[in-house]
């Protein structure tokens, strides 16, 4: 590998990164903690975290160790990849709280819905990246017919967030690239009809009582609403600057559901307070900004769209949950990427992380 | 070096700063709007969250009699609790304790799904309550292999006396929802005064919680505690009623069904304050039983009953010591005299005198000693309701004595005005003559008879009876009735004792007066020639009240003693002998009694 490559490197970029992932260890290790009796008790999730951040870090050293352009020509093959994982999930899939989404592999369990968002996303760029004009029909409905192939399965598991989240990113990347007038009103047009279609047809009964009850939190407050309740407590009992760490009483009572997990943001609100969100919001919009730049300033197409892809990745995670958290959005399961717990999803967020990095070091380089 | 840039679509560009831009904004906007604007509300919700109260039991106040002898305290009681959620294998565990105590199990299985629901799977389930020690040094040596099971200490409130002071002291038990919603200071599991003096001494005897702060987590499950409040307890009320008198008095009463109390006739302190048959006053404190309940309720003994100012009895020839003094204040002349010849005929119909042959000619006081109901009739007549209904309202008779005790009833003093409201019917003469002798519509409780004749002996004040040691003299008002009229009465008394029907309580070493009064319960249709039942002969229900109203006074200690036996018949064949050992206690036997003159 060139040298000069490195010093090419988004530092910026991977400091915010680093940064947002060791206050998203910090936090863990304040979330896990139990209080009994006069102490604490903490269960391992923040060591879990440390070690699968260690993992994530080899990840993306080898996403950065090749050129991103190869993945053009792997966009297919992954794609066929991740589609047969996801035909796998039903067969040898684990149920856990009613839902299939994980395979287990013995010593660890993997989530083929996380490997299909990169593939389908690397396919995405891939497709989009063909010509340079706004995109027609024939472009935009290859794109999302080859996406619905993954959402359609992901939704049976099912698993409504990562369904969104897919079609999201692909929402997203389609806005960057642009799409010719005519396609974009009868999309306007069209999209009432087709969330209609999913409330009815696409979703279970739980996910559409989370939706109403996001509408109206106090309605079953013991239920539902519990979450939002709850989680807008924590935040909003952390005032301008906090309980200070490990002080909340909220998470560390157990008021707060799946505080390690998807709501452990709240923890931080409670724990850090006003100032300490504006700057974890701060920090998350200083890190997309440097993947933002690094998707200006790519050579090609593809690593722009690719580098857009795993902007909107991030975009909509960070936007969702934390919306979630503090009551704007209804309760998916979306994880707050660095900050929540999860082993496929850190090693994700660092392999795509490389992937930016990779393209951000060969900006200047002469065409192969 | 410079490669043919790409350059990403303007919009996209436009569209990737706005979000981020939009992003920023709008999460930033929430959380002031969260941690802010609302902060204060979400840390108020927040600490209610995590911050329960609980309050620490405080000792209720002991209530002592004047020698400072116990008649309420607390002890201390054991109960074995179960904890579900703790607990491997219920029904196994319950055998068990079935096993430990010799309860049978369907008698705990049916206590534990009685009581299941009423708390949480994490919360103690009281499985047996008021176990004695023998039994939790068993359990716990062996409770190490149950988990679930703890035996937890709790007081409960003990009445050594039992069913002697069961109607003075009342009784506690659990708060109810009402009570609760009168007091916030109560909770639910809180002991309360229900009947008597716990009742009207709540106040004083209940003392103040003490709180402390505990942490809990979601599942309401205790984190940790801290002391806020330490509790207070409560005072100790000494009562005026003296533990051997009332020992006395009680025993005096034997099994019979009736009352009596002891007065000081100066302060209104009453040392005795019997009424039979009581309850075992314990029962309450850890929730009596639904059997023992209905069997207090249903007793055609009345135990429920304090006959002392709950129960409303004609007085019979007791009445007669307030219709002289009536009398004597209309002006009626203690020397004129009546001829009894045993009968008074009014228009059709006979009013009898209790003696059969007449008294002959009686003055005031013959007819008091021998209570000749014919001199009343006579004198009645010429006084009239209004004046008897007036003059018997003014001297405390239909209305409470304001004792300290709940229920006390008023007694009745009936009037024209009265039987118009309640029959629908004018007065009539005859009713005149048997109100004259205590007999008709007059209802009197007891107390009420207590406090009057404790008036005569006193100067006229009437007193409030008071059972607390510490409280000072009430006067609730003044007897119509002259020095001359009071030393008139107290005299006649005084020779219905030495010779008249109260000659039981008779005894030379003391000043001694009293009356008796046999009420009757049924009027008997009597032909001319029938002869009066003698009580034994009559059903118990059907039978006469017995009434004595004494005093004594010795050694410059004076007190009024009146005891009523319901359907014991003769005044002084029954309630006589009881008022006579009454007073064997309070001064020593009588001297001149050979039965009892062992000093």
């Amino acid at each position: 590998m060139d040298r000069r490559l490195f010093s090419y490197i988004n530092w910026g970029l991977l400091i915010f990164m680093l940064l947002l992932y060791l206050l998203g260890v910090g936090n863990l290790y304040s979330a896990s903690g139990t209080r009994v009796g006069g102490g604490m008790v903490f269960s391992g999730f923040y060591q879990r975290q440390l070690i699968w951040g260690m993992c994530g870090l080899v990840c993306m050293m080898a996403a950065m160790s090749f050129d991103y352009r190869q993945l053009r020509n792997l966009a297919w093959p992954f794609f066929l990849v991740s589609i047969l994982l996801l035909l796998l999930v039903p067969v040898v899939g684990k149920t856990i709280y009613g839902a299939k989404r994980w395979i287990p592999l013995g010593f660890m369990s993997i989530q083929p819905s996380e490997i299909a968002k990169f593939a389908v996303l690397v396919l995405s760029a891939r497709l989009l990246a063909r010509d340079e004009s706004p995109l027609g029909w024939k472009d935009f409905s290859t794109v999302l017919c080859v996406a619905l192939v993954p959402c359609t399965l992901i939704i049976l598991q099912p698993d409504l967030g990562t369904t969104l989240l897919l079609l999201l990113i692909l929402g997203g990347m389609i806005l960057f690239r642009g799409l010719r007038g005519y396609v974009l009103k009868t999309c306007l047009l069209a999209a009432p009809t087709v969330a209609a279609f999913m409330w009815f047809a696409g979703m279970h009964d739980y996910q559409r009582q989370r939706i109403l009850t996001f509408l109206n939190p106090g309605h079953d407050p013991r239920g539902t609403g519990y979450h939002i309740l709850q989680s807008r407590i924590a935040i909003g009992s952390g005032r301008l600057w906090g309980k200070g760490f490990t002080e909340g009483t909220q998470s560390q009572l157990r008021f707060l559901p799946e505080r390690h997990s998807d709501f452990a943001v709240a923890v931080f609100g409670e724990e850090w307070g006003f100032v300490g969100c504006v700057i974890l919001v701060t920090l998350f919009c200083l890190f997309l900004l440097s993947i933002f730049s690094t998707a200006v300033q790519a050579k090609d197409r593809f690593g722009s769209l690719l580098v857009v892809g795993i902007f909107f990745y991030f975009f909509w995670q960070i936007f969702i949950n934390i919306g979630m958290v503090i009551g704007l959005m209804p309760v998916v399961g979306i994880p707050l990427p660095f900050i929540s717990y999860g082993g496929s999803a850190t090693l994700l967020n660092f392999t795509l992380l490389g992937i930016v990095l990779n393209v951000s070091m060969r900006r200047f380089m002469f065409k192969g | 070096m410079e490669n043919e840039r790409y350059q990403p679509p303007r919009n996209g560009v436009i569209l990737l700063q706005v979000l981020v831009g939009m992003l920023f904004f709008v999460l930033v906007t929430r959380l002031w709007y969260l941690q802010i604007h609302h902060g204060d509300e979400f840390a108020r919700q927040a600490h209610g969250n995590r911050l329960r109260h609980e309050r620490i039991f405080a000792p209720r106040g002991r209530i002592l009699d004047n020698n400072d002898k116990v008649l309420a305290d607390n002890r201390t009681a054991w109960a074995l609790s179960l904890v579900r959620e703790d607990c491997r294998d219920i029904p196994v565990t319950l055998t068990q304790i079935s096993v430990w105590s010799g309860i049978p199990l369907s008698q705990i299985w049916e206590k534990y799904q009685q009581d299941r629901f009423k708390v949480k799977a994490f919360e103690p389930l009281l499985l047996l309550t008021d176990i004695n020690f023998d039994l939790v040094a068993l359990i716990e040596s062996e409770i190490y292999a149950w988990p679930g099971l703890k035996v937890v200490v709790r007081t409960k409130r003990n009445y050594p006396e039992k069913d002697m002071f069961a109607h003075v002291l009342g009784y506690v038990a659990e708060v109810n929802e009402k009570e609760m919603a009168a007091d916030e200071t109560l909770a639910m599991g809180d002991l309360v005064g229900k009947q008597g003096l716990e009742l009207e001494l709540e106040k004083q005897l209940r003392g103040q919680k003490g709180l402390y702060d505990v942490e809990v987590d979601a599942h309401a499950r205790m984190l940790g505690k801290a002391l806020r409040e330490e509790p207070r307890s409560g005072n100790e009320m000494n009562l005026s009623i003296n533990l051997a008198l009332q020992q006395a008095s009680w025993e005096a009463f034997g099994g019979e069904a009736g009352c009596a109390v002891v007065m000081e006739p100066d302060s209104g302190k009453l040392r005795a304050f019997v009424t039979s048959p009581a309850y075992d006053n314990n029962l309450f404190s850890t929730g009596i039983s639904k059997r023992d309940w209905d069997a207090l309720r249903t007793s055609n003994r009345f135990p429920l009953q304090n006959r002392v100012i709950q129960s409303v009895y004609p007085p019979g020839s007791v009445w007669k010591l307030l219709m002289t003094a009536l009398f004597l204040e209309r002006g009626i002349s203690p020397r004129e005299t009546v001829f009894c010849p045993g009968e008074v005929t009014l228009g059709n119909q006979v009013f009898r005198c209790w003696k059969h042959g007449g008294h002959g000619s009686v003055n005031m006081e013959s007819a008091i000693t021998n209570s000749c109901d014919v001199y009343f009739y006579l004198m009645a007549e010429r006084i009239g309701i209004d004046k008897i209904e007036e003059f018997a309202k003014a001297s405390g008779f239909g209305r409470p004595t304001g004792i300290s005790l709940p229920h006390e009833r008023s007694g009745l003093v009936p009037s024209r005005e009265w039987k118009w409201r309640r029959f629908g019917r004018a007065w009539v003469r005859g009713e005149t003559y048997n109100t004259s002798i205590g007999q008709g519509f007059t209802l009197v409780t007891p107390v009420q008879i207590a406090v009057y004749v404790s008036a005569l002996l006193n100067g006229g004040d009437m007193l409030k009876p008071q059972l607390l040691e510490n409280d000072g003299r009430v006067v609730t008002g003044r007897l119509p009735a002259k020095a001359e009229t009071r030393n008139f009465i107290v005299g006649a008394m005084r020779k219905t004792a030495s010779a008249g029907t109260a000659h039981v309580v008779y005894r030379r070493d003391a000043d001694m007066g009293g009356k008796t009064g046999t009420a009757q319960v049924v009027k008997l249709k009597m032909g001319a020639g029938d002869r009066r039942l003698r009580t034994s002969e009559m059903e118990y229900t059907q039978r006469d009240h017995a009434w004595i109203a004494t005093w004594g006074s010795k050694n410059g200690r004076t007190y009024v003693v009146v005891v009523m036996v319901e359907h014991g018949g003769g005044g002084s064949s029954v309630a006589g002998p009881i008022a006579k050992k009454i007073y064997d206690h309070i001064f020593g036997p009588a001297q001149d009694t050979p039965a009892r003159g062992a000093q």
